[in-house]
């Protein structure tokens, strides 16, 4: 699909308005980084549902998702929430088998976004060679006979998410989209190029003549940008290295209180369902000037 | 060098393992690493200069000091070289085995360095227990490393005969079943909360090498599910020279982030 040169602006609500239940969608994110979590909260006060989820390491967003019933099937390496431990609600659906759990290692769903992203049939790999990660989706890895040498290869089937969602630094209205510095993050690479929509929420929009000075740091092209957001903060309580780290004290909280799903209720309570647009989740964290304490790295 | 008299367990599984680094290895890491990455710094300042380390799989030679924060965040890769882009760049030298040590712990681990933090319990899709996931040693267990395993938790729901789910390969069955597949490198080292082990070459099967001090050759095989290679005399681990001891504490990690991954640990540091 290709997006044209024009005004891709939207408000959240508009952009989430893109995800359909049932959607495949591949999210940026890492255990306690870079994730569009203020789109996150909006998908779930638009009560999506169905949703199959793709990621390399899935966090907070995709644990809040699964609390609030967005879910059907997660694929991804690992759910954590890195030093804050287990993702809980992560952990009581898959344990209550409420959640489909599609495992793979980190390089088998890479090499199947990859064929994706090249419209390929599948791409290999030598990943998780004899382990029992393989034998889980006989649908999509496969071991197969590679044609030259005869020595095993899993073939990883192509996977094309129907929305790919991404939080990054800045970008001109046409969706040109920039990271400072340029993409470091496997899903901001290849989670894009797979996907068949794509949207962005950004800190900054900036003029297309201040793109045109700087196009090295462009990640992100305008005609594979469908729908783009300003949502200053809009990774909170992640971070968005180098711009702000994550927000230990918002992290530990929600460590704690997930531990039972009536924690995990009051939460999203007080930091989703409570607050009606991200301006208002900015209001009750202090407003941006008091967000400038998480621009410390040390 | 002297060696230190007063140390902790966390303070010797860090130097024991650093001491097992040299400057030849291109060492990477993943998340809640804390003493791998205490280990990668610690080498560095004192016997391995030349080791080269890619902080969190992205900060090339990074230099952040000390450790600042997880070992998987940004606040990491300060001072490096170059932030290496993960979907070509990394994946490449993954793959090709360019970078070649990688340290893993997980939840069970078997007497062949196999290793499991997928799920508790005889069915995948009906877990007893549902653990994080793979990650990074779903595939580095493959990609023909050198292996450095480490856990804070020896004791027999840790050490199991078998995996309930084979997420990392080691050792597979053992003997050549791990060259049958055509896989290069494993498991080369396990250092617990109890002990040092590595793998009898021909079985693959895991060896008691040394114990650490207090701590008997029978309280270790009593604490492992599996019965381990045990050589007629086995030493106990040697003290942290005192000067490594030092640097750990004042340099490479002041504020002992090591000791984060002593929670559920029945040592305690």
């Amino acid at each position: 699909m290709t997006a044209r040169k024009e005004d891709k602006l939207v408000s959240l609500q508009q952009a989430a308005a893109l995800v359909r239940d049932g959607d495949t969608i591949a999210m940026q994110g890492m255990g306690t980084q870079m994730s569009p979590l203020a789109l996150v909260r909006e998908l779930i006060r638009a009560g999506k549902r169905d949703l199959q989820v793709a990621m390399v390491v899935g966090g907070i967003g995709l644990d809040w998702m699964i609390a609030a019933g967005c879910v059907r099937k997660v694929m991804a390496i690992i759910i954590n929430l890195d030093e804050f431990g287990m993702a809980n609600n992560f952990r009581r659906a898959a344990e209550a088998q409420k959640l489909e759990v599609e495992e793979y290692t980190e390089h088998q769903i890479l090499t199947r976004l990859g064929a994706g992203a090249m419209g390929l049939p599948f791409g290999v790999s030598r990943s998780g060679l004899g382990s029992d990660v393989i034998g889980l989706h006989p649908d999509t890895t496969k071991v197969i006979e590679c044609p030259f040498t005869g020595k095993p290869v899993i073939a990883c089937r192509a996977l094309e998410p129907d929305v790919a969602i991404l939080h990054a630094h800045r970008a001109d209205r046409f969706g040109n989209v920039q990271f400072f510095p340029k993409p470091i993050w496997t899903d901001v690479d290849v989670f894009p190029r797979a996907a068949k929509k794509v949207i962005v929420t950004v800190e900054e929009i900036v003029e297309n003549e201040e793109i045109r000075r700087t196009p090295i740091h462009t990640g992100i092209p305008y005609f594979k940008v469908d729908a783009l957001v300003h949502a200053p903060y809009g990774a909170h309580p992640c971070s968005l290295f180098p711009k702000y780290n994550f927000d230990r004290a918002v992290f530990q909280r929600y460590a704690d209180e997930s531990r039972t799903p009536e924690g995990t209720r009051a939460f999203l309570d007080e930091f989703v369902y409570g607050l009606k647009t991200h301006d208002q989740y900015l209001a009750k964290l202090g407003g941006t000037a008091a967000l400038k304490r998480l621009e410390s790295w040390d | 060098m002297g060696t230190a008299k007063e140390y902790t367990i966390d303070e010797l599984m860090v130097v024991t393992l650093a001491k097992a680094f040299t400057s030849d290895d291109i060492i990477l890491n993943g998340t809640v690493s804390f003493i791998p990455v205490s280990a990668v710094l610690l080498a560095r300042a004192t016997h391995a200069p030349g080791l080269t380390w890619v902080a969190g799989a992205v900060g090339v030679d990074a230099q952040p000091g000390s450790v600042i924060g997880n070992t998987l965040d940004p606040t990491m890769w300060k001072g490096c070289v170059m932030y290496l882009p993960q979907y070509e760049d990394m994946w490449s030298y993954v793959h090709r085995g360019t970078l070649e040590t990688f340290c893993i712990r997980g939840a069970q681990i078997d007497q062949y360095g196999n290793i499991n933090n997928s799920i508790i319990g005889s069915d995948y899709h009906k877990p007893k227990v549902r653990l994080p996931g793979s990650a990074g040693m779903g595939d580095m267990g493959s990609l023909d490393k050198r292996v450095f395993i480490w856990s804070t938790t020896h004791n027999p729901r840790t050490f199991v005969k078998k995996v309930d789910f084979r997420a990392c390969v080691g050792w597979l069955d053992g003997g050549g079943s791990r060259a049958k597949l055509g896989l290069r490198n494993g498991p080369q080292l396990v250092i617990t909360d109890l002990c040092v082990m590595d793998f009898e070459p021909t079985s693959k099967r895991m060896r008691l090498v040394s114990v650490h001090r207090g701590i008997t050759p029978k309280q270790v095989q009593e604490q492992t599910a599996f019965e381990l290679v045990m050589p007629a005399s086995v030493p106990e681990t040697p003290a942290p020279d005192a000067e490594y001891l030092r640097l750990l504490r004042e340099v490479v990690d002041p504020k002992a982030m090591r000791k984060i991954e002593f929670r559920g640990s029945a040592t305690k540091v």
